[in-house]
């Protein structure tokens, strides 16, 4: 094959990713479920958050602090040396969740059928 | 020759060790887990052209093992070390099929069958099948960055590496 059709292979699996991201389902909902080695470890409803609040995952001494407000949720700090779960800022909804590879730590909005009661209230 | 081969094997372990301890450095590009230029691949293809393949693994592997260690991301080895096994392989593979002058197609290819491995292993770990969502942005990145990092060691190949070892 010639140089010019790898390079519209390429590009045409690069433009069938994209449009993975233009037809992905939106998960809708306010719940989100923070997850810890791949355990549900905390479900919190963000719309009926009142006071924003500050929470901290340790793991093998390794921390994440998330901020919890109304509506939002965010990772300020961590002490993995990538922060990219710091950089990643709010969770959007649109199913991009938050990850901390490093301390395997992920947050996301929860669907109905990820097999627990999203109606589960706001653990503070 | 023996000599020559096992100096130049560390002379490039060496040069890829700097090329991923300066890279570290800088902050990521975008704020995706597992997204970075990966130059230090550089130094894996073009190896792969000059040394051969045994020569090639044993600079990545003592890049991933020494850089982990000395940049204090153990934590994060595990995924370099999924990634870069798999990307290898098909690599070691696809060469066969490819001239020199095509190498930055196996580039791509050794990319995106990176971020494969490397996704492979997060899911596994985090037990988190959402991590998913990031597969496609990942495999976008691989082509991209598979380009770029495959056309600059086509460039140092076709300057020094007509004296096959």
């Amino acid at each position: 094959m010639k140089t010019r059709g790898w390079l519209l292979l390429f590009t045409a699996v690069a433009a069938l990713c994209l449009l993975f991201y233009v037809f992905a389902p939106k998960t809708g909902g306010s719940v989100v479920g923070i997850y810890q080695d791949g355990a549900l470890v905390r479900t919190i409803d963000l719309a009926a958050v009142g006071e924003s609040y500050e929470l901290v995952l340790e793991r093998n001494g390794s921390t994440n602090t998330i901020l919890v407000e109304k509506n939002a949720i965010r990772v300020v700090a961590a002490d993995c040396p990538d922060q990219v779960c710091v950089e990643h800022g709010e969770l959007r909804d649109g199913a991009s969740p938050i990850v901390c590879l490093p301390n395997r730590v992920v947050i996301k909005y929860l669907r109905d059928t990820d097999g627990v009661d999203a109606k589960a209230g706001s653990a503070g | 020759m023996k000599t020559k081969r096992i100096t130049a094997s560390a002379v490039l372990a060496a040069a890829a060790l700097i090329i991923f301890a300066v890279e570290a450095q800088l902050p990521p590009l975008v704020p995706i887990p597992g997204i970075k230029l990966g130059l230090a691949n550089v130094i894996t293809v073009f190896a792969l052209y000059y040394l051969g393949a045994p020569a090639a693994a044993a600079i990545l592997a003592v890049r991933i093992v020494l850089g982990s260690v000395l940049l204090g991301q153990v934590g994060a080895m595990l995924y370099s070390a999924a990634g870069g096994l798999l990307a290898f392989a098909v690599s070691a593979l696809l060469k066969r099929a490819f001239p020199p002058e095509r190498l930055w197609v196996v580039s791509v290819f050794g990319a995106m069958a990176h971020n494969v491995g490397q996704m492979a292993a997060a899911v596994a770990v985090t037990a988190t099948p959402a991590l998913l969502w990031y597969l496609p942005a990942l495999l976008i990145s691989g082509i991209v960055t598979g380009a770029f990092t495959g056309l600059c060691a086509q460039f140092v190949y076709r300057r020094i590496g007509l004296k096959k070892m």
